[in-house]
């Protein structure tokens, strides 16, 4: 095999791949990356292309890169070592070249002799499933962001730590839950059939991880094969379209967790009896430094009066704080406790000026919102449910 | 009249159904031709379950029919689930599959951390859309609080999981685990099957891979290796010198000495052959190049959690090694009582055959010198012995008591 390619191309392909390789791989070939080089099929400015794949058993991740190839081939090089020495080759044209069981990398007047991997103990990358529609890439990006903070991390419920995804017609809605808190967001997306409807529960980490990694393009693929019916695979592609001249795009696929999710819809309550909008960021800074006195078990108390709110955590003899702010708030004084870090989760991905606080009563669960300014109606498109915490003696203060 | 496909009893083959012969997969599979059957209709259909549990005797061939099934599960090839050579079939036997996740512990007992990871890989769909296949080749050697984790995954996994558990014996797993399962029973295979294979698979000469094949006792391991390497032939016969070396208590005392010493150092000598190609194998994973001593981040941790695994796996082996010495110190007692019973060597003919063949003479000697009664309670001192190493009393002294009442 032989073949030369842009340095940045390559780092970066090269980087993007290895990102998703596991760090104690359960058998050495995964920790490798299989680059295979095809020689050009004749097209202009088609000199041939290298396709970079990586593979846990869970994740697989494609990058296609174009390159001058003069010998086609197939081999196995060690990803992480490979990503180490990329980033820090000189901005040369890299070449690749096989000799024997060796890999001799060449870059200006830089020299790497690396050892391959067996490459045809490498197992089969699962397919793509075919294309359901697209959705834009950084729309996507913080779509996820938003409600992977809700996701579960305790694997003793695998069903909770992921993110299920709803696609009904034009509407995409991702919904994540611990079983304390609870984030849905609503996004548009341009599917393939307008009538399509299908579910499906993505691992939040690989959701995550894939919806960042992808932001390098302007549109990200969705392709999506049912759950049920026994294939459980969702596909993602950034970059040109599938066709086999493509160069410099994108793949991921993962599998999907198999349960049925929480019936959250239903948790919202219909109708709100008071709601409290305060400003994002200072509500922010604020509550982080009251969380300060707070362990994780602690409550943070906001007590909600007309025009303005405080912030108290800490009780009895421990160490105490409390802040007040102006608030806008919309029916009777209420004062709610909640579990600090959740609350700031919840704040830290708003990313409008206002936030609004919607509650039925105070030992209801209350839902996050953001509000783009005081005289605008709260953004519907993201909800956060917040299970408030009951504190000893509240009802007494 | 049972149908032999319920879920809990041990299933027998359908009256009538034609003889199983054995092709791919399931020709290493010796004598266990009912247990093929089943899996091979299960794989195409037929009383497919979630949760199998697998029992038989050590080296009956527990984790290659689990491995035979988990690759029939995953098969291509159409009516022939274990073809053993498409795609499909090869990469689970290499272990590579993306959809089968083996989990074999070569240490005392799994823990909770492992079990976690098999039920969150459980919950997951299968990326070749056929079948998530979970094998665990020791379920018997899960701890109760790991067991607790695996049962809601074993009770309810997702529609395209499989379980298959692999244990000695259905009191082995926890009842709630077991219950659970559909089980099936592989018997000792017969010596004649195992010596058949070592000469098909091993080109083992028939003489030797009968003789194997019988001190053996049904192990197809423990057959191979008796047949194909003399050390282990040779640290054999230093065991089952031992009956005739006790004479007093000094003599007892070092018989055991010797005998502990004999099982450790074979132990080493096996787990160092692993160790040095595991080694290699992690140093390749973490980047290691030929004679460079720099690698990726994090490979110095890796290989240290290796070496405390390969440390616990070999008190494991030691055991183990120990295990099997005592089984063939019983079986020398065993060939003892059928010379004094009569059943070998008697006026009516052999009723049975001597398990140690080759030790025949030393046989004799012992049986001519007690009584059945007095080789019983030594069979039962051996019995003795091989439970108190189980429950981690220190080898040398459970070996020393053994001797003692051996005398």
């Amino acid at each position: 095999m032989k073949f030369r390619v842009e340095r940045d191309v390559l780092s970066e392909a090269v980087a993007w791949t290895a990102r998703s390789l596991p760090s104690r791989p359960a058998a050495p070939v995964l920790a490798g990356l299989v680059f295979e080089a095809v020689e050009s099929e004749g097209g202009e400015g088609d000199n041939g292309s290298v396709t970079l794949s990586g593979f846990d058993y869970e994740v697989s991740s494609r990058a296609q890169i174009g390159a001058d190839v003069t010998e086609p081939g197939r081999i196995l090089i060690h990803g992480k070592l490979l990503a180490d020495i990329a980033k820090s080759l000189p901005n040369r044209p890299v070449e690749f070249s096989t000799e024997g069981s060796k890999v001799l990398v060449s870059c200006g007047s830089s020299r790497f002799t690396l050892q391959t991997l067996p490459v045809e103990d490498y197992p089969a990358l699962p397919t793509m499933p075919t294309a359901t529609g697209a959705v834009t890439a950084s729309g996507l990006a913080s779509a996820v962001s938003q409600v992977a903070i809700a996701a579960g991390r305790d694997d003793t419920i695998p069903m909770l730590t992921g993110i299920r995804v709803e696609i009904e017609g034009e509407k995409i809605t991702l919904v994540a839950t611990d079983r304390f808190r609870l984030a849905v967001r609503e996004l548009q997306w341009k599917p393939e059939q307008q009538d399509m409807s299908a579910t499906s529960l993505i691992p939040s980490k690989v959701l995550s991880d894939t919806a960042k990694a992808l932001t390098g393009g302007d549109w990200v693929t969705l392709a999506l094969s049912g759950g049920d019916a026994g294939e459980g695979l969702i596909g993602f592609q950034s970059g040109d379209g599938a066709s086999s001249g493509a160069k410099g795009s994108r793949r991921m696929t993962s599998r999907l967790l198999s349960g049925e999710f929480v019936k959250y819809r239903s948790l919202f309550p219909s109708e709100y009896n008071i709601t409290a909008t305060v400003e994002t960021a200072p509500f922010l800074e604020a509550a982080k430094r009251v969380s300060l006195v707070a362990d994780r078990t602690s409550p943070i108390k906001l007590a909600f009066t007309q025009g303005e709110v405080t912030l108290e955590a800490g009780a009895g003899d421990e160490a105490q704080a409390s802040e007040a702010m102006d608030a806008v708030l919309d029916g009777e004084d209420i004062s709610v406790s909640f579990n600090p870090s959740f609350l700031l989760d919840g704040l830290q991905v708003i990313d409008t000026q206002y936030a609004q606080l919607s509650f039925t009563v105070a030992s209801k669960p209350a839902v996050l919102m953001g509000r783009p300014a005081l005289d605008a109606p709260p953004q519907e498109e993201f909800r956060y449910l917040m299970m408030p915490l009951r504190v000893p003696g509240q009802s007494a203060g | 009249m049972s149908d032999g496909s319920g879920v809990s009893g041990v299933s027998r083959r359908t009256a009538g159904a034609p003889a199983f012969e054995p092709y791919g997969v399931w020709t290493d599979l010796v004598g266990q031709d009912h247990i093929s059957t089943d899996l091979v209709q299960a794989a195409l259909g037929n009383g497919m379950t979630h949760a199998w549990l697998l029992t038989g005797p050590p080296g009956s061939g527990r984790s290659t029919a689990a491995r035979a099934f988990a690759a029939a599960l995953q098969c291509t090839t159409a009516n022939e689930p274990g073809c053993g050579h498409c795609l499909g079939c090869r990469t689970v036997l290499d272990g590579v599959h993306p959809d089968v996740l083996q989990l074999a512990t070569d240490q005392l007992s799994i823990g909770v951390a492992d079990t976690r990871d098999l039920v969150r890989r459980s919950s997951m769909t299968p990326s070749s859309g056929r079948w998530q296949v979970l094998l665990i080749e020791d379920a018997d050697r899960l701890t109760e609080a790991a067991g607790n984790v695996l049962l809601k995954a074993v009770e309810e996994p997702s529609s395209r999981t499989v379980w298959i558990l692999c244990a000695p014996g259905r009191d082995d797993m926890l009842p709630t685990i077991r219950s659970r399962c559909r089980h099936l029973l592989l018997r000792t295979p017969p010596s004649t099957a195992v010596a058949e294979i070592l000469v098909r698979r091993d080109g083992v000469d028939p003489i030797r891979a009968r003789e194997a094949a019988r001190a053996a006792q049904g192990h197809i391991g423990r057959a191979k290796r008796l047949a194909t390497d003399d050390e282990a032939r040779a640290k054999r016969s230093e065991v089952l010198a031992l009956p005739s070396s006790l004479t007093d208590m000094g003599s007892a005392l070092s018989a055991a000495q010797k005998l502990v010493d004999a099982t450790i150092s074979e132990a080493k000598r096996a787990a160092e052959e692993r160790n040095v190609t595991e080694t290699a194998d992690l140093r390749l994973a973490m980047g290691y190049q030929e004679g460079s001593r720099k690698a990726v981040p994090g490979a110095a941790g890796a290989l240290k959690d290796l070496e405390t695994r390969q440390k616990k796996r070999a008190t494991r082996m030691q055991r183990d090694a120990l295990d099997l010495a005592l089984v063939d110190l019983a079986a020398f007692y065993r060939d003892v009582l059928a010379v004094q019973l009569g059943a070998i060597g008697g006026a009516g003919g052999d009723v049975t055959e001597p398990i140690h063949d080759d030790q025949y003479a030393a046989v004799r000697k012992i049986a001519a010198a007690g009584t059945p009664e007095a080789t019983l309670r030594r069979i039962e001192a051996v019995l003795e012995c091989r439970k108190a190493v189980e429950r981690s009393v220190a080898p040398l002294l459970a070996v020393e008591a053994m001797a003692v009442r051996l005398r």
